[in-house]
Order: C-alpha cells, then sequence, then structure tokens
C-alpha cells in the first residue's frame, strides 16, 4: 500500500483489507438473518432446499460487493470513502478538520487481524455520515491514524518515543462497579427476549412448575419473593463487575505530545486519539453511588466529540484522586483540578432547601386536608428526610472558581459534576433570571462553547458575581461599552438602532 | 484563593429596544391560535349545551390565556428587550437582553460569529419587521436579536458581516 507522501500527487484508490471478504459475508448473513430463517423455514417446508443455498449465496456475493465497491482515499487536502452497492456515495472530509481518530476491533476483526477505524470532524455526523474503515488490517493502523492526525503532530517523533502515561487500570476500580445498574438492565433485557420467545408458555406447560408451586406452598411467597430478589441482586452485580472488567480491563490513558491516546478492552479492543489543541476542559463525574467509594470518572470536553456517553470517557470509575491528578495533569492547572470551590451563598442554599421540599410539603398539606392512612405518613416522612438529605447535599456541591483562565463549576449531588472549561474556548456568555432567582437575587451563568455540551452553567451565583466570574474567564467581557468599571478614555462607537438616523 | 479580581464587574444594559411595532406582531402571533381556539369552543358551545360549568372553565381558561400572552407577554417583552453592538472600545461584541417571566443577558464577540442570517416570517414581511440571529460555534452561543425594523436589520447584517471577517478562522 502507498500513501500519498508529496502534496500534488494524485492519490490513488486503496481497498479495505481483503480479509474484509470473510467478515463481510459474516456480517452480512447476520444483518439479514429474518431473510435467513424465512428462507430456511421456507425451504424445509417446501422440501427445497435450494432456496436456502440461493438465500445463503446472495448473501455472500452481497458481502463481496460490498468489498469491491468500498474504497478510500487520502489526499493531500482530504479523505474520501466511496461505498454502496446499488447507490453509491463519497463522503469527503477536509483533513484540517479532523479531529479524532478511534479504532474499534471486535472479536470477529480481532481473530483476523481487523480494525474499524473511525475519523470525527467538529461537525458531530452520527450513523449516515459517518466515516469509518471497516476495516484496514491492525498493523496499517498506527500508519494510518499518524497520517490522518499530520497536522496535530511530527509523525517520526510518535514513533520513536512512546508517551507518557497518565493512568492505567488496576483491578481496585471494579470496587465501584458493582452499584452500576447495567447489570440489572441486562438481566430486564434477557429476560423480556426469552418472555417474548415464548419461554412463558413453555414453563406453564413444563415439569417444573409443579414442584416449583409446592415449594412456594412450603415456604410462603415472602420467602420465594427473596430469594429471586437476592439472586437477581447477585447476577446483576456479578454482571455489572464482569462488564466493566471486559470494557475496561487494561485500559490506559497515554499523552504523547499534543495526543491523548485511550485505549481499553479486553475483548472488545478500543482506542481513541484525541487532538490535545482541540481539548477546552475536562468534566469530573462523581455519580452518587461511585461518590460514596471516593470515585469519579472523568470526561473529555472537546470540539468534535460528543458531550455524554462513551466517545468523550477518557477515566472510567476509578479513585477521585487519580481522576483529579489526571485532570490536573491534562489542563496544566493544579487548582482548577483540585482546589477549593467559591460557594454560592445563602440564597442559593435557600433555593435549594425549598425547591427539594416543595413537594413533600405540597403532599403532607394535601394528606393533612385528605385524611390518609398512618404508613402514608411514614412514607411521607422518609421522603422528606431524602429530599432534605438531596438539598443538603446540593446546596454543599454549589461552587465555583476562575484560576488561570479556567472557569471551574460544580452542582448536583446524584450526578455531581465539576466542570473545567478554557476561558479561550468560551465564546459567548449568557445571564439568565427565571422570576424566583430575580427575587432571591440570583443568577444562572451560562458559559457557551464549540465543545462537548456546548453549554456549561454556574448555577445560581449571586447576581452582582455573574459578570465578575464571566469576565475573570474572559477578559473581553470587561473591556467594552457596557462594562461599568473606569474605561480608557476615547471614542466609543456602536451600531446605531434609531430608526430617525438611518442615513 | 481564587483571581476573580476585587473589583466587580458589572455589565449596563444594552441601549436599543426593538422596533415599536414589535409588541403589536408579537400580539397578533400569538393571537392566531388563542382566535382559533375561541371559535373552537364557540361551536362546542353551539354543538352541546349540557356542561355549562365545563364551558365556563374552558372560557375563563380561553381569557386568562389571551391576557397573558396576547396583551401582557408582548407588553413586557417590548419593556426588557433591548440589544446593541459595540465596536469600540474593546474587541468588537454584540450584547442582547431577552425575555420576559426568564430574562436573558447574551453577550459573544463579534470575532467568533459564524454566520448572520435574517429571518422574515409572513406577519414580519406585513409590518416590515426582521429577526437577525448571529450564530458562533456553540449551539449556546447564538444571539437572536428579534423585531427590528428592516431598515435597522439591513444595516445590522452588512456592518456585522463587515467586521466579522467570517471565515478567517473556524472560531471554535
Amino acid at each position: 500500500m502507498t500513501l500519498p507522501a508529496t502534496p500534488g500527487q494524485p492519490a490513488s484508490w486503496q481497498r479495505l483489507s481483503p480479509r474484509m471478504l470473510l467478515v463481510h459475508p459474516v456480517h452480512e448473513v447476520l444483518r439479514q438473518l429474518p431473510l435467513v430463517i424465512g428462507s430456511v423455514v421456507l425451504g424445509s417446508a417446501t422440501g427445497n432446499p435450494w432456496l436456502v443455498a440461493l438465500a445463503l449465496a446472495l448473501t455472500v456475493v452481497f458481502g463481496v460487493l460490498r468489498w469491491l465497491t468500498t474504497a478510500y482515499r487520502i489526499s493531500p487536502e482530504e479523505v474520501q470513502l466511496r461505498s454502496g452497492v446499488l447507490q453509491r456515495t463519497v463522503l469527503s472530509l477536509p483533513r484540517n478538520r479532523i479531529r479524532s481518530v478511534s479504532t474499534d476491533a471486535r472479536l470477529l476483526h480481532r481473530a483476523l487481524g481487523l480494525t474499524v477505524l473511525r475519523v470525527s470532524t467538529s461537525q458531530q455526523t452520527g450513523g449516515d455520515g459517518e466515516f469509518a474503515l471497516d476495516a484496514v488490517a491492525a498493523q496499517q493502523v498506527p500508519r494510518l491514524r499518524a497520517i490522518l492526525l499530520a497536522d496535530s503532530l511530527a509523525v517520526a517523533d510518535l514513533e520513536a518515543a512512546p508517551g507518557r502515561i497518565l493512568a492505567r487500570w488496576h483491578p481496585s476500580w471494579l470496587r465501584y462497579s458493582p452499584l452500576n445498574l447495567t447489570g440489572l438492565a441486562m438481566i430486564l433485557a434477557a429476560l423480556g427476549i426469552t418472555y417474548q420467545a415464548g419461554a412463558a408458555a413453555a414453563l406453564r406447560n413444563s415439569s417444573l412448575l409443579q414442584p416449583g408451586l409446592q415449594a412456594a406452598q412450603r415456604f410462603g411467597p415472602v420467602a420465594i419473593a427473596a430469594t429471586a430478589a437476592i439472586v437477581v441482586l447477585t447476577a446483576s452485580l456479578a454482571l455489572s463487575v464482569l462488564r466493566s472488567l471486559v470494557t475496561y480491563g487494561n485500559l490506559v490513558l497515554r499523552r504523547d505530545a499534543d495526543l491523548l491516546h485511550l485505549e481499553h478492552g479486553l475483548l472488545r479492543l478500543r482506542e481513541n486519539t484525541f487532538d490535545m489543541r482541540r481539548l477546552r476542559g475536562a468534566t469530573l463525574r462523581e455519580a452518587l453511588p461511585v461518590r460514596v467509594f471516593g470515585g469519579a470518572r472523568l470526561d473529555a470536553v472537546m470540539t468534535g466529540v460528543n458531550g455524554a456517553g462513551e466517545s468523550s470517557l477518557l477515566l472510567p470509575p476509578c479513585p477521585a484522586a487519580t481522576g483529579k491528578a489526571v485532570l490536573a495533569d491534562l489542563i496544566a492547572n493544579h487548582d482548577a483540578a483540585s482546589g477549593p470551590l467559591r460557594g454560592h451563598g445563602p440564597a442559593a442554599t435557600r433555593r435549594r432547601w425549598t425547591r427539594a421540599l416543595a413537594i413533600p410539603a405540597a403532599l403532607a398539606l394535601v394528606s393533612a386536608v385528605v385524611g390518609v392512612p398512618v404508613w402514608v405518613w411514614v412514607v411521607l416522612a422518609v421522603a422528606t428526610v431524602c429530599c432534605a438529605l438531596l438539598a443538603a447535599d446540593r446546596s454543599r456541591s454549589l461552587g465555583h472558581r476562575v484560576s488561570g483562565g479556567w472557569l471551574v463549576a460544580r452542582a448536583g449531588s446524584l450526578e455531581r459534576r465539576r466542570d473545567c472549561i478554557a476561558g479561550a474556548g468560551i465564546i459567548g456568555w449568557t445571564v439568565r433570571q427565571s422570576c424566583p432567582q430575580r427575587r432571591a437575587g440570583l443568577a444562572t451563568l451560562i458559559a457557551a462553547t464549540a465543545a462537548g455540551f456546548k453549554r456549561y452553567q454556574v448555577l445560581d451565583v449571586p447576581v452582582d458575581l455573574a459578570w465578575s466570574i464571566a469576565a475573570a474567564a474572559s477578559p473581553w467581557v470587561a473591556h467594552n461599552r457596557w462594562a461599568d468599571q473606569p474605561a480608557p478614555s476615547g471614542a466609543s462607537s456602536s451600531i446605531d438602532g434609531n430608526n430617525e438616523r438611518t442615513g | 484563593m481564587d483571581d476573580v479580581p476585587a473589583a466587580i464587574v458589572r455589565l449596563v444594559d444594552p441601549a436599543y429596544p426593538p422596533s415599536r411595532k414589535a409588541p403589536l406582531v408579537w400580539g397578533i402571533g400569538a393571537g392566531i391560535p388563542w382566535l382559533m381556539m375561541t371559535l373552537a369552543q364557540l361551536v362546542w358551545i353551539a354543538a352541546d349545551r349540557r356542561a355549562i360549568w365545563l364551558h365556563a372553565l374552558a372560557a375563563a381558561v380561553t381569557v386568562l390565556g389571551i391576557v397573558v400572552f396576547v396583551v401582557v407577554a408582548p407588553l413586557w417583552r417590548y419593556r426588557v428587550h433591548r440589544w446593541e453592538i459595540s465596536l469600540a472600545p474593546g474587541p468588537p461584541a454584540v450584547y442582547t437582553r431577552t425575555g420576559w417571566i426568564t430574562q436573558e443577558r447574551r453577550i459573544a464577540p463579534i470575532s467568533r460569529v459564524q454566520t448572520v442570517d435574517t429571518y422574515r416570517g409572513p406577519l414580519d414581511r406585513m409590518f416590515g419587521l426582521a429577526n437577525v440571529t448571529v450564530t458562533t460555534a456553540s449551539s449556546a452561543g447564538a444571539v437572536r436579536i428579534v423585531a427590528l425594523d428592516s431598515e435597522v436589520a439591513d444595516r445590522v447584517v452588512a456592518q456585522l458581516t463587515d467586521i466579522a471577517a467570517i471565515g478567517d478562522e473556524d472560531a471554535t
């Protein structure tokens, strides 16, 4: 394979790895599973096995056609992907817009030494517009990645000096996974599928049911329910831990000069390369169950990378100290990563409490008027205590800080997050006040960026402080005609909105 | 403990209100769906006169809705809405105040502006108004200057596109 080295030289179209001739038909069969099953059923019903062979042959031919029609080209200015058997599409990306390159190898790919390579740009394209090379030979990946990100680094340097390792997975990180709900979700999904597949009907007719019912009569429904709950809970814990191990075991976060490199996965190997110059900050997320055990998860705030989900993940739940150390290293600012924050004052605290207790208070009032049994009062009391704890924790979380050009904002209880955003990456400020906020003298300051979630807010700051925080993070806020502070003398001019003076 | 300057920065509000016709246009815009609703209720009363209290309740909701959204909201918004574009001192910036119950002040430097769009709906065209949207690379950062007189809007767009030098960099 030759790759264009000199600009101006016409690049040639490259095919994907020929080994995909093995993978594509399998994927095609899996994708067309209803068709295959249908033809098998039809074939056996009509006693005509040729139908099955025909269907299989068609899917295999389609897989071969897909390989033949898919090609990519890397020219000095752009990368192009040509695909489609019946409907031809050509996807072109300007190379200077490439923000990150990620790879992903499932088991079948890994067995054949293949890797899917995805390129993402600042435009967030999902689904159809995705630029994915599915798949290329694994040994080509480092070279392709270096070429695709060539604007970001000297390729030779990367080969010579593997970078500094920021974090490496440790088995103790598994202790943050049991409280995850993914295990439970997996069990429920599996139960749903088996039920739909007719397992319930099979169970009703089976010989297992009678002994089961007898056991239920002997031990009582409470004992049975408790046993079932314990079994499900244990299975859910085990599944969560197992999933965490399989997904993140062997995770390594490495930094090579201007590139951030994340790789993880025991079975399905995933690698993600971020261009550090596109980093606009990072978020330390401490979900309550993780925070209880002193853990935190780290997400990148980067242009061209979605704020939520897997794509922005830098560290899965890990000890908070590790998360903070990596965060401090990434943004080169220790104070922003773990320094103390300035609280938002009594008015913000009061607002947390009124908001948390309004619903329990209203319910209590209704209950008192209507008259309810005692157990309702017990439930209400417990709910009120929970709400009060939530309010206390939420007001304790609230805080902000501006240090060295970084805006830091922390809020939330069940999903507490500490956002660190680079002042240079903030391209607009909003001060929002709802009616209750105006009465309480508070405001929500919203920083707009092109990265991650796009909007990062400092919740309920005293209104007098709002613009000061904005000005501390982006100095241009204080340097204009509206800023209420000693301005440099000189003519000020603006576009004037008076209709009469249009001339 | 942190570098928030001791001097507190306050921003005075932007200077210019929207067009004088703005509350009228907003009122008419909000009035059309409520008019439909009133007509529907009249038809309902003509067709079915059994549950008088239900009719009364619906009528009360409609009257309240008309008062709030057709009369109060446009006037309130007209009092709140302000816009201004500053060229000097400091970097050029656009600053707006919008809203009624929830109010927002939004500022963006013109160097980060990506596009400047004008939008004229049917009502806007009828009354010679235009809305200008200044978009930045962030979906949370678009600044909208609504209900300007057409000629003011044209002038704003022309000058903004002049200074923004759109396309110089990708402004992210």
